[in-house]
């Protein structure tokens, strides 16, 4: 009970809880929405819990700075991330011109 | 003269060379043919010089930027990454060789920039030995590999596409968390200070939980194998060949990497779960080949089934170390030249007839029997028959499983071996007789129909050149197994 | 080790915005609401980098992640929206999921989320990772920017293979080759006024963003996303690219980042002998021209990754 109560007094780990609350949202409306604008935002936010965990617990306590190399990882992932969502939204585009829907077909294939 | 060969940096040369080749035709689309095919060849003699480094000074660490880890980034060959690379070059070259006759100029011009970019994203891959890093490699090989997917252009395409690139992104941010999760329970991102300091605590296990998800998704294991058909089956026919022989293994690459190297404390219960779900992926993936009316939709499901196989060695290696490591190493190289081999022929009867129905292959055998002799090959190695690469490798699984006596495992490749058997014979049946329907064909042209046949030939040679390649990967020890009994 | 009661509020707040706000984003039923909230989650965030000390990331995530991600998100539902019609249809869910009840998913993510929870919560509250490092070498890296300095030293590699990610992703949409977005009507006063003082304000920023990453929170990443966000404004005005620059000057211009890394990495290879391993003396003047050649290149090619459709010239695809 006291480490719980430590990790939530100390705002590092709270935001690092956000993060696996914000992976675990995005994952569940990936899986759940059939629509594919939706599925990019939930991986996006997906993307940013991740980051949120990789950057909260690189904050020092007590002053100080944080450590820089997590730092660097998010601004890399960032950049990643908006590559990779503008690639889905031109593919979504596409699909949705050339299938008249903006969805994934029903395939059999998806067990 | 020789000296100086060995010293020069090869890693740095396969890294940087993809890349300025991607680059030069972008900037000068006329010449792309050439600098594409150049910038392959460069490739391919770089792995040879690698390798000869790596027989002369053994596995070679090499710090980008000076720093070393865990400040910087290490870049690491051993035997392991030797052959992944070698692996990778030569289906490149088939690949490279076939896409020539294959593309129209327009579609030319769109391919070569993006497959440079996935080659460099693949060496860079095999030669890293940075988690984030790898993390970084990954997303550059996902992009382009989707972006060549979508290249066909139809909407069978690019819905495969679009499944393949959110399942690869899904795949990519699991790993992602794990990746923070080691770096904050462990202090650094470099593979081997985290081998060093890794401690069976909660935070392993979730990191282990979260890399594997995300990598058996991007590996296409069953049951998470579904994005696979549609998006393997309806890509361009070269594009198919590098999926299926090279994109999936990188991922199983890293997969196993991390499991020997960083988490081997953590024991054996998840590589059990892994090698029963390999045992399934080989049942089902080759009963659900078996089903397919049309060439592509049917090997793409043999690919799921043959890295069901790769798993199959999965709980093997901690018990019997090098054999099953050798296995390993030896059904994913014959699978990828075998693969690449079957997809280009696939390819051919598509360009040929216009379709890829297997019912109605109209005595093919007569008319581009390159082709067939090609698919036949490959189809041997991917059966498993001698001599063959694939061959080769399943003995090696069998050993390794029955010095386990795990009957079991012995028991599925054989039922594997079978079914592979039949579909593929089903292929070749069809080949020889008359279709109920005549229609105009096409001509192939010949780099195409070479590509193919000489991608499977090679396939069939790794079969019998056993004694030199296995020494090869026990350059750098890979994992220590060499301590361990057989 | 605890912080003030009037700051830990603030974060939990923050914290339950967040997540309230994403929740609310992928559960909307109007797809252009989804947008605009996922868009003020953007936000939100970089209020929450600001909090946990990271103002690189916070600028970064405030030019990227909410605006330019958020304009791309816009302009992809306005053309989705010229080619479906999707008007007054609720969210479908996944075929997938009409075998299996709805909630069968979300228990399942329920468990993962409290196991990722506890995990998260087992950590060190502290970091136990390379700051020391870092600050040991920082003197030798050529800025005194530690993030800088990790990105375009340190991990310089990583940064090299992701300006690379960028430049793919340009080309992957390019082959895509989607249609022209229609010609653009006059902008009206709103937009015309604001792209005239705004732009050169905008580039202006995105300079000082550049000079300033060396010693203080900035760099070509956010300096490039705010020159692309110039993009975007010029691009939704109706301004076009002089047709004779869509050739080989926009193809080098949109190259020149990663190609001046990757000829720095060849050149440090051929001279040190050890790729990406800067000279200490010329450590930060190599670091200023990669910087600010990559500026460019990011904020052209996000520029050109919001308008999509690739150069119609002769020699183009």
């Amino acid at each position: 009970m006291n480490t719980v109560m430590n990790t939530v007094m100390n705002a590092a780990s709270l935001y690092g809880l956000v993060g696996a609350g914000l992976f675990c949202l995005g994952l569940y409306a990936l899986i759940v929405h059939a629509h594919l604008l939706r599925k990019i935002l939930a991986i996006n936010v997906m993307g940013s819990g991740v980051f949120l965990v990789l950057v909260a617990l690189a904050k020092r306590i007590g002053g100080g700075a944080p450590d820089p190399v997590p730092h660097a990882m998010v601004i890399t992932g960032i950049v990643v991330a908006v590559s990779a969502t503008a690639l889905a939204l031109t593919l979504m585009l596409k699909v949705a011109t050339a299938t008249g829907r903006a969805e994934l077909p029903d395939d059999e294939g998806s067990e | 003269m020789a000296i100086m060969l060995v010293d020069v940096p090869w890693a740095v040369v396969l890294i940087l060379l993809p890349l300025a080749g991607a680059m030069g035709c972008v900037l000068w689309p006329s010449v792309t043919k050439t600098l594409g095919l150049m910038t392959v060849f460069g490739v391919a003699l770089s792995v040879a010089g690698l390798g000869w480094q790596l027989t002369e000074n053994g596995a070679l660490r090499y710090a980008v930027g000076g720093w070393g880890a865990p400040l910087g980034i290490d870049l690491y060959a051993d035997g392991l990454s030797l052959l992944m690379l070698a692996m990778t070059a030569l289906v490149g070259l088939g690949v490279s060789g076939y896409s020539i006759g294959y593309f129209d100029h327009k579609y030319l011009l769109r391919f070569w920039p993006l497959w440079l970019f996935l080659l460099a994203a693949l060496n860079a891959l095999f030669l890293s030995a940075d988690i984030f890093n790898l993390y970084v490699t990954l997303e550059l090989m996902g992009l382009a590999a989707v972006a060549l997917a979508a290249l066909s252009g139809g909407s069978a395409a690019l819905s495969g596409a679009m499944r393949y690139l959110l399942s690869t992104l899904l795949g990519s941010l699991c790993y992602l968390f794990g990746v923070a999760l080691l770096y904050h329970g462990f202090g650094s991102v470099d593979i081997a200070v985290l081998a060093e300091r890794l401690e069976p605590n909660a935070t392993a296990w979730a990191a282990l939980a979260l890399m594997s998800a995300g990598l058996v998704l991007k590996t296409a294991l069953f049951p998470l194998h579904f994005w696979l058909p549609p998006a393997h089956a309806s890509a361009p026919a070269p594009v198919s060949a590098v999926l299926s022989a090279l994109v999936v293994k990188a991922s199983f690459y890293i997969l196993l990497r991390l499991w020997l190297e960083i988490f081997a404390p953590l024991g054996e219960g998840v590589s059990t779960l892994l090698g029963l779900l390999g045992a399934a992926a080989v049942l089902w993936g080759s009963l659900q080949a078996l089903r397919q009316t049309q060439v592509k939709l049917m090997v793409a499901y043999s690919t799921v089934a043959q890295v069901g196989y790769l798993f199959l060695a999965f709980p093997l290696v901690a018990a019997t170390g090098v054999t099953a490591l050798n296995a390993i190493v030896y059904l994913a190289f014959s699978h990828a030249l075998a693969k690449a081999a079957m997809f280009l022929a696939a390819g051919n009867l598509l360009r040929f007839g216009g379709h890829d129905r297997i019912a109605d292959l109209d005595r093919v055998v007569q008319r581009l029997p390159i082709t067939l002799s090609a698919f036949a090959l490959a189809g041997v190695s991917i059966m498993g028959l001698p001599p063959s690469g694939g061959f080769i490798g399943k003995w090696l699984l069998l050993q390794s499983a029955l010095s386990q006596g795990r009957w079991d495992l012995v028991a599925v490749v054989i039922i594997g071996g079978l079914l592979a058997a039949a579909y593929v014979f089903k292929v070749l049946g069809n080949a020889f007789t008359q279709a109920a329907v005549p229609h105009t064909s096409r001509a192939v042209p010949a780099c195409m129909e070479w590509a193919a046949l000489l991608l499977a030939i090679a396939a069939i040679v790794l079969g019998f050149m056993a004694s030199a390649v296995l020494p090869l990967v026990a350059i750098g020890d890979p994992f220590g197994l060499l301590g361990a009994r057989p | 080790m605890v912080t003030t009661l009037l700051q830990w509020t603030f974060d939990a707040l923050l914290g339950l915005v967040l997540l309230w706000l994403a929740w609310r984003s992928l559960a909307s039923t109007d797809l252009f609401k989804s947008i605009v909230l996922f868009i003020a989650f953007g936000l939100l965030m970089a209020l929450a980098w600001a909090r946990l000390d990271a103002p690189d990331i916070a600028i970064a995530e405030a030019a990227i992640g909410a605006g330019l991600t958020g304009a791309l998100l816009l302009g992809a539902l306005a053309r989705l929206r010229a080619v479906v019609n999707e008007e007054g249809v609720t969210p479908q869910q996944q075929p997938l999921l009409r075998r299996f009840p709805v909630w069968l998913p979300a228990i399942l993510l329920l468990w993962v989320a409290a196991g990722l929870a506890y995990v998260v919560a087992a950590l060190p509250p502290y970091a136990v990772g390379l700051s020391a490092q870092v600050a040991a070498n920082l003197d030798a890296s050529g800025v005194s920017n530690p993030v800088t300095a990790v990105l375009l030293n340190f991990r310089a590699y990583d940064t090299l293979l992701e300006m690379v990610v960028l430049l793919l992703a340009l080309l992957a949409v390019w082959s895509l080759d989607i249609p022209l977005a229609g010609v653009a009507a006059a902008p009206g006063l709103i937009l015309d006024t604001l792209s005239r003082q705004l732009v050169p304000i905008l580039i202006l920023v995105a300079a000082y963003l550049l000079w300033v990453g060396a010693h203080a929170p900035g760099g070509a990443f956010q300096a490039g996303s705010v020159l692309g966000a110039a993009g975007v404004l010029l691009l939704l005005t109706g301004w076009r690219l002089p047709p004779r620059l869509e050739g080989l000057p926009l193809r080098m211009i949109l190259v020149a980042g990663p190609g001046v890394f990757v000829a720095i990495a060849v050149l440090t290879t051929l001279t040190s002998g050890q790729l990406l391993q800067y000279p200490p003396v010329q450590a930060g003047l190599l670091i200023v021209i990669l910087e600010t050649v990559a500026t460019v290149s990011i904020g052209v090619t996000l520029a050109a990754l919001f308008f999509g459709s690739p150069p119609r010239g002769k020699q183009h695809q």
